[in-house]
């Protein structure tokens, strides 16, 4: 019971501060979750489960605490067991671990000032390729205590002694994986373009899988859902993909492209791009949900394809790169069934409706309003019958009006134009007198008050 | 008087004769007139009530108008009782020869600003005797003087707004001073534009500065506003809010207008417009800080939140009163129920009455409706004045519910031919304006120095063809060394 208590008030304050708490137990195993991943992303992703899971909590803080001594990166230890303190302070994990940190303390320094000393001698010796590798040394180390902002200042430092173009490419790599720490994602974006390389096209197949990931996070990170699926659907071959487990699972990226093609592709580009993409077949094969809730959406079965996605969602919120996007994307996902769903009727019970998309007992109209209220369903509700009906175009009757409008306009123009020329040829127009007087409003103080006027607008004789 | 009545009494021209005949005739008959005028106005004031008796305004205009006026100005004569006197002179006004007329010069401007003075005349029978005779003189209506100016302050400030319709309802298009005038040949030919006649070398129109033209403006926006024509008021307050600026100017007539512009295209259109894109640059940057207090209410007409509105609305009170725009400011209020109803057009078919107190607020109390009833008399009012199209029925269980009606089924193919056709006519009927401008423009020193420089400019350009050849090859050389070498 105690403990029940501690994760309580731990979620009152993570509730607090604002972040996300996922109190379904997702699908996922948290092991087998965390071994598709390698570098420092394990430890992220381990501290947002620990922080959002209700039934993950005390593992994946364990997990993320095992994971921080294991590095090098104190502030990282810190974190994990600040969270673990307030969570389950009966662990034997809660207790502070003082002579590592000591130690781990110490043994940076060390390394650090070796690592420097080091790349003072390479510099002095004048050798490019040697401070390069100095920087690149520095810099992974400074990455792996934790120090970003220092780490990717060595990294840029790296540039003016690249010669090669693979040396480029390894200075965007670098500078970029800092960067998805920060979650700086305009920053990426502008740095992939660095790292294309206009090599052979065997090369840049090689290279494909990195480029489409880590534009695809950008993009995703930005909110540009669509480019963002387009990405991650172009990932090709898997086996070089799976190099790039520090930053994303094969997993991850068939979730990904999945979910964001359903949020933003209809139904044709569904097929074509996602279904019938045999590259991204392999992806798809490992999370087979994905694949059924598209097919599934493709197939017009709207009430089950959000189903799956509803089971999945859990899951999806413990991601650190998609929690953010899941409410919006899900609502996007909701909205395009819907509309959907409606398409091929002029007319539909709200009954039905609810039956279709409702959660039981409740009403799916509140969210028809909004959605056509902002313009993303074309119909209109019929609260008395109970009916959704589509808004019937009449391209005859706006036509009509568009011509009437438009001679109405002509002839309006015509004179508000000869009108300005008569005025300007009358020398009427106000100018703007003294340029920078002591009034600073020019002209505003004209006189236009006359006897006449007082009683026009009574007002006047206050101004 | 006898000495007198054979000039007064002469008719200038008699049946139809060409433009020539009659300008001789009546030039000559103006000439003897003013020189009664001048050496025997005595004689005039003192049998003025007689030759009034004997003669036909319609007529003998011209003399008529002579004798009014030395009777009326400076001030009434005392020879003849005022009530005749004002009697003649609305006679005279209602039904003088207007081609006869463009003759008599700044007399008959006098007189308009007499009536229009509102001094004399009874207001209302000022304002109605004025607005015809200004359309006698000038049908199209089109051309500003300043009588419309007079008549538009006398009609607004004793409030007779309708029988000065007539007159301001006319499109403006015409000023006087226009630059490059041109010298009519005849005066009398009644082909000739406005512009021609009535201009300040006649007499008929004095001289118009930028703030009475906007007044004039603004006093006809504020007549339409007392008879909520707001498509007409919108219009009004637009020509002032867009009049052509030089060198960043703006007045404080514009920004007045300006903050009327916005109350009424709420009313008008449910929301703030933005303005025309001829508005001038730095007006505009004035008006964005100048009527913040008008914009706000603008943002929170398109919210949901009624009471938010009503606060902002309590809590500017003075400035509404300051500017004169209470009585705007309450009608928008009490507009607002209204376009929350028309909003409920984009997402409903039919509704039923309670729904739609429940969804809309009145921002006039800042809470719901009390009853469906009041509901129901409010959509009633709506559909009567022609906002809504829709009509209320009831169900067979009791619910009384609104069902709205598409707007695109109430025009037959007929129907939209005679209202393209009518537009046509419309349209045709600015040709005489077009044509006016363009003879007036075209014809102006600039102008024609434009064009011959224009001219000029393209004999010169126009390449030589060899010569031309001869730079291609040039060129392509070059180019070529470029590639070679780099």
């Amino acid at each position: 019971m105690a403990s029940d208590q501690h994760l309580l008030t731990y979620f009152t304050t993570m509730d607090n501060q604002g972040s996300i708490i996922v109190r379904d137990t997702p699908k996922l195993d948290l092991d087998l979750y965390i071994s598709n991943y390698q570098g420092r992303s394990c430890f992220e992703r381990l501290l947002l489960i620990g922080q959002c899971s209700v039934p993950l909590c005390v593992d994946a803080l364990k997990a993320a605490i095992a994971e921080a001594k294991s590095g090098k990166d104190i502030q990282r230890y810190r974190d994990a067991w600040e969270c673990m303190r307030i969570a389950a302070p009966d662990e034997p994990e809660a207790v502070f671990d003082q002579a590592w940190v000591t130690s781990t303390e110490k043994s940076n320094k060390v390394e650090t000032h070796r690592l420097e000393a080091e790349l003072k001698g390479y510099k002095n010796n004048l050798v490019k390729e040697s401070i390069r590798i100095g920087h690149r040394d520095l810099g992974e180390h400074l990455e792996a205590i934790g120090d970003l902002n220092a780490a990717s200042e060595t990294y840029i430092k790296m540039r003016p002694d690249a010669s090669t173009q693979a040396h480029i490419q390894d200075v965007g790599k670098h500078i970029i994986s800092i960067m998805l720490q920060k979650g700086d994602w305009p920053g990426v974006s502008g740095n992939i373009n660095k790292v294309l390389l206009n090599g052979s096209s065997e090369q840049q197949n090689a290279d494909q899988p990195y480029q489409k990931i880590v534009s695809g996070l950008a993009l995703l990170g930005s909110s540009k859902y669509y480019d963002a699926a387009k990405c991650f659907l172009e990932t090709g071959d898997s086996t070089i993909a799976q190099q790039h487990n520090d930053i994303i699972s094969l997993n991850d990226i068939a979730t990904y492209g999945g979910l964001l093609a359903l949020a933003s592709m209809d139904r044709q580009e569904l097929q074509s791009r996602l279904l019938d993409n045999s590259s991204f077949r392999t992806y798809l094969e490992l999370e087979p949900h994905v694949r059924k809730a598209v097919a599934m959406f493709v197939n017009g079965r709207y009430s089950s394809c959000l189903a799956i996605l509803e089971s999945y969602q859990a899951d999806y919120l413990l991601d650190i790169y998609l929690q953010k996007h899941v409410f919006t994307l899900f609502s996007q996902i909701r909205s395009k069934c819907i509309i959907q769903y409606f398409v091929p009727f002029s007319c539909v019970t709200l009954d039905t409706m609810n039956a279709a998309f409702a959660k039981p007992g409740e009403s799916i109209e509140a969210e028809l309003v909004s959605m056509i209220k902002s313009g993303t369903l074309n119909a209109r509700i019929n609260t008395i019958d109970k009916l959704l009906v589509a808004v019937s175009v009449n391209p005859r009757a706006a036509t009509q009006k568009k011509a009437l409008d438009t001679a109405k306009n002509y002839e309006n123009e015509a004179l508000e134009r000869i009108r300005r020329m008569s005025l300007a040829s009358a020398g009427l127009e106000v100018k703007g007198s003294h340029k920078i007087g002591g009034n600073s409003l020019p002209g505003v103080g004209d006189i236009w008050y006359e006897s006449g006027r007082g009683q026009v607008v009574p007002s006047e004789s206050a101004a | 008087m006898d000495k007198l009545a054979p000039t007064l009494l002469a008719v200038p021209v008699e049946g139809p004769v060409d433009n020539a005949t009659y300008d001789a005739a009546v030039k000559n008959h103006v000439q003897k007139l003013s020189k009664i005028l001048k050496d025997q106005s005595g004689d005039i004031i003192s049998h003025g009530s007689n030759f009034l008796e004997l003669l036909d305004p319609s007529v003998h205009s011209l003399s008529y108008l002579a004798i009014l006026h030395t009777l009326l100005i400076p001030g009434p004569a005392t020879s003849v009782s005022r009530d005749t006197l004002l009697e003649k002179l609305l006679i005279f006004l209602l039904t003088f020869d207007p081609i006869q007329c463009r003759y008599a010069g700044s007399h008959l401007h006098d007189l308009f600003l007499l009536a229009g003075g509102g001094d004399i005349l009874p207001p209302s029978a000022a304002v109605e005797a004025l607005a015809t005779a200004i359309l006698r003189l000038d049908p199209t209506g089109s051309m500003l003087t300043t009588a419309h100016v007079c008549l538009a302050r006398l009609a607004y400030s004793t409030n007779n707004v309708e029988p000065a319709l007539q007159a301001i309802d006319k499109n403006i298009v015409f000023f006087p001073g226009m630059a490059n005038p041109t010298e009519p040949k005849y005066l009398c030919d009644i082909s000739l534009p406005p512009p021609a006649y009535v201009a300040r070398e006649t007499g008929l129109t004095g001289t118009l500065k930028p703030p009475q033209v906007m007044e004039y403006d603004l006093l006809c926006g504020l007549m339409y506003c007392s008879r909520r024509e707001w498509a007409k008021a919108y219009a009004a307050f637009e020509r002032i809010v867009a009049f052509p600026t030089r060198e960043g100017g703006v007045s404080k007539i514009m920004v007045e207008a300006y903050k009327k512009w916005v109350l009424v295209s709420l009313l008008l259109k449910g929301k703030l417009v933005d303005t025309p894109s001829y508005t001038g640059a730095s007006a505009s940057k004035f008006y964005g800080s100048l009527a913040k207090a008008y914009t706000s209410i603008a943002v929170l007409f398109v919210a949901d939140d009624a009471r938010e509105l009503k606060a902002e609305v309590d809590k500017n009170t003075t400035t509404w009163l300051d500017d004169g725009n209470g009585g705007l400011v309450k009608e928008v209020l009490a507009a607002y129920q209204k376009w929350r109803v028309l909003g409920l057009e984009q997402i409903y078919s039919k509704i039923s009455l309670s729904e739609i107190r429940q969804q809309t607020t009145s921002a006039e109390t800042g809470a719901p409706l009390a009853k469906d009833d009041d509901v129901e008399m409010l959509l009633q009012n709506m559909i009567i004045s022609g906002m809504l199209s829709g009509v209320i029925e009831k169900n067979d269980d009791g619910t009384t519910f609104l069902t709205f009606l598409s707007p695109s089924t109430n025009l037959s193919e007929q129907g939209v031919a005679q209202e393209l056709a009518s537009s046509a006519i419309r349209l045709k009927q600015l040709q005489p304006l077009f044509k006016a401008t363009r003879d007036r423009l075209g014809t102006s020193k600039e102008y024609i120095k434009h064009v011959i420089k224009e001219e000029k400019r393209i004999e010169k350009s126009e390449p030589d063809p060899t010569l031309a050849f001869d730079a291609h090859v040039d060129d392509e050389d070059l180019m070529g060394g470029v590639i070679a070498t780099g």
